[in-house]
């Protein structure tokens, strides 16, 4: 805060000016929201951004060349200004995190606190607000690089440049290339060739990318078994569920006072169950549940407890072998391990390309990123339909140009550390 | 090994980070709080490693696992702080906190189990968390000396260097803030199509970081207030408590998909 008895707006300018101007440029914003509704990134998309961008630079360019020496561009250019603006940013980042985002044009929107939705928190990242204080933080940050540059060059000078110009670099291509993403879903059944995006009925939209999904496959985590409240479902001990991972025939093991000893197991079994009998029998077929013949003893129980426990499929029904009044053994869903689509993929321009496309494994194809999105569970580890997502982000190279002079520019942070002070 | 041996390993490893700390106080030299608090960290290794092979995945998915590195980091920040700066009070803090977080781990304890949902699966899982959590350690000794200051402000007669102290702590822990975001960041555009999606946990990471920036630059100017720098300091520890563990209480957390409780 300034501490002589200088008048407001009086040069030297220090953190009050910082204040007013960033609360000032984030009322401006309010105002802009409030008049003209949320910033729609679909309107600045190629060439606009790039315009919009080339004169951002410019701009920063010629302030610095023509009036770098003026008091205001040099206060502009340093830490009373920098602070406020952070401090501005950071609390609607803090507004952003704590309140729920509905992306634009979704229906689920609250209704309830409107004075939010005018103000544009509820989609914050494409509120006036936040965006100016992103531009104002981002042209602070360029006239301080360019000022830099104006001065004495040090060795260490190496983190400043890689720090700033590498964050400057990233947010700018961040921002503009926001509005020229694409990201889109598309359902494919195994056998099946798919080139329409998926999208609200009656629109479809055409991708230069067809995708064949030659077969699909689901590994799943061996079967789990628990102890059941019969008549709440709810696993035991409530505090703390256990659960055991079946490892094989023959083990025994404790779960919430029970004894559970592995009798046999069924990779592939068919489920019969009508309300007096149930019988399991070892059927290789698709849709076929996995099942495990249990012994349970528990004190208090005058003899062991013996019968067959499964998850079921979308074929045959789940079943649990009762303890007795209170509790029952059964086997929950089984956790997925992978899921992986093998996919032949078409473009247009004529290439015809094989791959395996897998979480964490994303196949490039020409511009397009395809992504293993989701699947369709409701055949469970049978599932046959695969989700992809496809994303073109032309901007990428530019926002990874900066983000590796960030990573570059901490390594140089962590091994120099602060500059010695003098004092 | 299982999660329920963490309580025969913990007390090892306090037991001699207590007596490192305690050594600290009272003699002059540091080899031998250095070889105690470093014994300590091995037995508390030993488990971390041994329940890394029994889970056969990284023992990194769930909060209580975080809580285990951070058990770890805390009392490595500490020696670290203390052979490179000497202060002698810091392993006791550091051992104090890393209790803390040990007795929450027992009272409270997570289900651990070897499942890995697909979207952890991923050479940036074990680095992009690793590397959090010592920042996170790095800048809760930051903290610690942060409040040390603040009680007693009045008594202080080395001002200058406890500045210097945090400034150091606070440029190594947003180095590695810094490196742990961009991995989170690359693996994001792998693992989710975006390198940066707003996600709750993302915001909130942002936010911390915007939190150490500001200290750094604060810092900058020399007529700055020591005062308000430390506040700054636990301003921007509050940003990342939210951001590790607060942020699964907030209404923005329905959304998130950075949650990984099976």
């Amino acid at each position: 805060m300034a501490h002589s008895s200088r008048k407001i707006w009086k040069q030297p300018w220090g953190y009050t000016e910082g204040y007013l101007a960033g609360t000032g440029i984030c009322l401006s914003g309010c105002i802009l929201q409030l008049s003209a509704g949320n910033i729609e990134p679909a309107l600045y998309a190629f060439p606009v951004n790039s315009i919009m961008g080339a004169l951002f630079v410019t701009g920063l360019l010629s302030v610095h060349l023509l009036a770098g020496m003026k008091r205001i561009v040099r206060w502009l250019s340093g830490v009373y200004a920098t602070t406020p603006a952070l401090v501005v940013l950071l609390s609607l980042s803090v507004i952003l995190g704590l309140i729920p985002q509905f992306p634009q044009g979704t229906a689920n929107e609250p209704r309830l606190s409107t004075f939010f939705t005018s103000l544009g928190w509820y989609q914050m990242t494409t509120s006036w607000p936040f965006v100016l204080i992103s531009f104002y933080t981002l042209a602070i940050l360029g006239l301080t690089i360019l000022r830099r540059t104006a001065q004495k060059q040090q060795w260490r000078d190496i983190g400043f440049y890689l720090n700033h110009f590498g964050l400057f670099i990233a947010f700018l291509g961040g921002i503009l290339g926001s509005a020229d993403m694409e990201r889109h879903t598309m359902t494919v059944r195994e056998g099946a060739v798919e080139w329409r995006s998926d999208h609200s009925p009656g629109e479809i939209k055409e991708l230069p990318l067809a995708i064949q999904l030659d077969s699909f496959l689901i590994e799943a985590y061996p079967p789990k078994l628990v102890i059941i409240q019969n008549e709440t479902g709810k696993m035991l001990p409530a505090s703390r569920p256990d659960s055991y991972l079946f490892e094989g025939v023959a083990k025994t093991t404790q779960l919430a006072g029970c004894t559970v000893e592995i009798i046999d197991y069924l990779a592939h079994a068919a489920v019969f169950r009508d309300s007096a009998f149930t019988n399991v029998v070892p059927m290789l077929m698709e849709g076929a549940a996995e099942a495990i013949k249990v012994k349970v003893s528990k004190p208090g129980l005058s003899q062991p407890v013996e019968g067959w426990v499964s998850n079921g499929s979308y074929l045959f029904p789940h079943i649990v072998l009762q303890i007795d009044e209170a509790n029952s053994v059964a086997m929950p869903q089984q956790e997925v391990r992978k899921y992986t689509s093998y996919v032949t993929v078409y473009t247009k321009g004529g290439t015809t390309r094989q791959a395996v496309i897998g979480v964490n494994k994303p196949l490039s194809v020409d511009d397009w990123m395809i992504y293993q999105y989701s699947y369709d569970d409701s055949k469970g580890k049978y599932a046959d339909t695969s989700v992809f997502e496809l994303v073109r982000d032309p901007w990428l190279k530019v926002v990874y140009t900066g983000f590796f002079m960030l990573l570059a520019g901490a390594l140089f942070l962590f091994i120099t550390g602060p500059k010695k002070r003098l004092s | 090994m299982t999660w329920n041996a963490l309580i025969y390993f913990a007390a090892g490893a306090l037991l001699l980070w207590g007596a490192g700390a305690a050594l600290a106080m009272k003699y002059n030299t540091k080899t031998l709080p250095a070889v105690m608090t470093t014994a300590g960290l091995i037995v508390f290794f030993f488990f971390i490693a041994a329940l890394w092979h029994s889970l056969e995945r990284p023992p990194l998915r769930t909060m209580g696992e975080t809580r285990l590195w951070y058990s770890f980091f805390l009392p490595v920040a500490g020696l670290l702080t203390y052979l490179r700066w000497n202060y002698r009070w810091i392993l006791s803090f550091t051992t104090l906190l890393s209790a803390v977080f040990i007795v929450v781990n027992i009272v409270q304890p997570d289900i651990h189990d070897k499942v890995l949902m697909p979207a952890l699966q991923s050479p940036w899982f074990a680095p992009h968390v690793i590397i959090y959590m010592f920042s996170y350690a790095i800048l809760g000794a930051a903290t610690l000396i942060a409040i040390y200051y603040l009680v007693r402000e009045k008594q202080l007669n080395n001002k200058t260097g406890i500045l210097q102290t945090t400034d150091n702590l606070v440029y190594a822990g947003i180095a590695c803030i810094t490196l742990g975001m961009l991995m989170g960041a690359i693996w994001a555009k792998e693992a989710w199509g975006h390198y940066w999606s707003w996600d709750p946990k993302e915001t909130w990471a942002a936010a911390t970081w915007i939190g150490y920036l500001l200290y750094i630059h604060y810092r900058l100017k020399k007529n700055s207030s020591d005062k308000t720098a430390m506040i700054l300091l636990l301003i921007a520890f509050l940003l990342l408590q939210i951001c590790w563990y607060g942020v699964n209480y907030l209404p923005s957390a329905q959304q998130s998909i950075h949650t990984y409780t099976s």
